[in-house]
């Protein structure tokens, strides 16, 4: 005997796996979602997020951040000297977390390819991953008083310090 | 018993390590003598020539103490410095420590003396 094509059996079962399907797409990171690894405990937010953004270490490869910490007495022209251990210690994840440590994930790995090994770039806005990442950014934005300098990303990207830098998380401030 | 409610006590003690904003003057006090609001005022808004960056403490923190500042370089938003603002400035003397070495060196290119780090305290805990 042939059972007609709908049962409520059946029928439940596609409800709940349509269900099941969207939740884990809503779940799943947005592509354009970019999270960076942050290091843990509060000590790199302190210690390098008062006077800046305390930028995702993936943002630039470990050469970059060995040569930074190394020349902190005269940080873009100001003294931001620190204790040897906890200067080792932020070196040591800036390493880990890098834009060529071996788990980066797919966009640090983009980062990395745009920045010329032989080079060790101190400013992040001049790498070409943030240049081409921001090139629809009219001067006058920049300009902004609350904004100022493409270094200053959590005027709009407002959970950087949390290493998120997502489109979808941008507030351009007036 | 005793011993374990007393290390409890001594833990839930362990974050009040924070200091009233009074009690880091009173410290500063103690190594200084008298402290003078209004000698910390002429220090916050002086003008200073040896500095790199910023040429006076009010070139990020505003000439208002209560408002939000901006770092005169990177623009970072900077919270307001007097405590009446900004709950948790003064409070942690090894903060407030950090902080005049790095500033006094940055807008003075010197460091401040314990008399000029008490009459500054006294001025922004004198603003309401």
């Amino acid at each position: 005997m042939e059972t007609s094509g709908i049962t409520w059996k059946n029928l439940s079962t596609l409800i709940l796996a349509v269900g099941a399907t969207a939740f884990a797409i809503s779940q799943a990171p947005a592509n354009d979602e970019a999270i960076f690894p942050m290091p843990a405990g509060k000590t790199y937010v302190e210690e390098c997020g008062s006077c800046h953004t305390a930028f995702a270490p993936g943002l630039l490869p470990a050469r970059s951040w060995r040569r930074m910490m190394g020349e902190l007495a005269n940080h873009f022209g100001e003294d931001a000297s620190l204790e040897e251990p906890r200067r080792l210690a932020i070196l040591k994840d800036l390493e880990t977390l890098a834009s060529d440590s071996p788990q980066a994930n797919m966009r640090m790995r983009r980062i990395n390819g745009a920045i010329p090994a032989n080079t060790a770039p101190q400013r992040i806005a001049d790498t070409g991953y943030f240049k081409y990442m921001h090139d629809e950014v009219p001067k006058h934005i920049w300009q902004r008083k609350k904004i100022g300098t493409p270094g200053n990303c959590i005027a709009c990207h407002t959970r950087a310090n949390e290493g998120r830098y997502g489109e979808r998380e941008v507030r351009i401030p007036q | 018993m005793k011993r374990l409610v007393a290390m409890i006590a001594l833990l839930a003690t362990q974050p009040a390590a924070a200091e009233t904003p009074q009690q880091i003057l009173d410290a500063l006090v103690a190594q200084a003598g008298p402290a003078s609001a209004a000698r910390g005022e002429q220090l916050y808004r002086a003008k200073s020539a040896a500095g790199k960056t910023a040429n006076a403490c009010t070139a990020c923190h505003t000439d208002n103490a209560k408002a939000a500042g901006q770092h005169v370089k990177t623009h970072k938003a900077i919270d307001p410095l007097a405590p009446v603002a900004q709950k948790d400035r003064f409070t942690d003397p090894a903060k407030v420590e950090k902080w005049f070495k790095r500033n006094c060196q940055e807008v003075l290119a010197r460091a401040c003396t314990p008399q000029e780090k008490a009459d500054f305290t006294a001025y922004m805990i004198s603003i309401k």
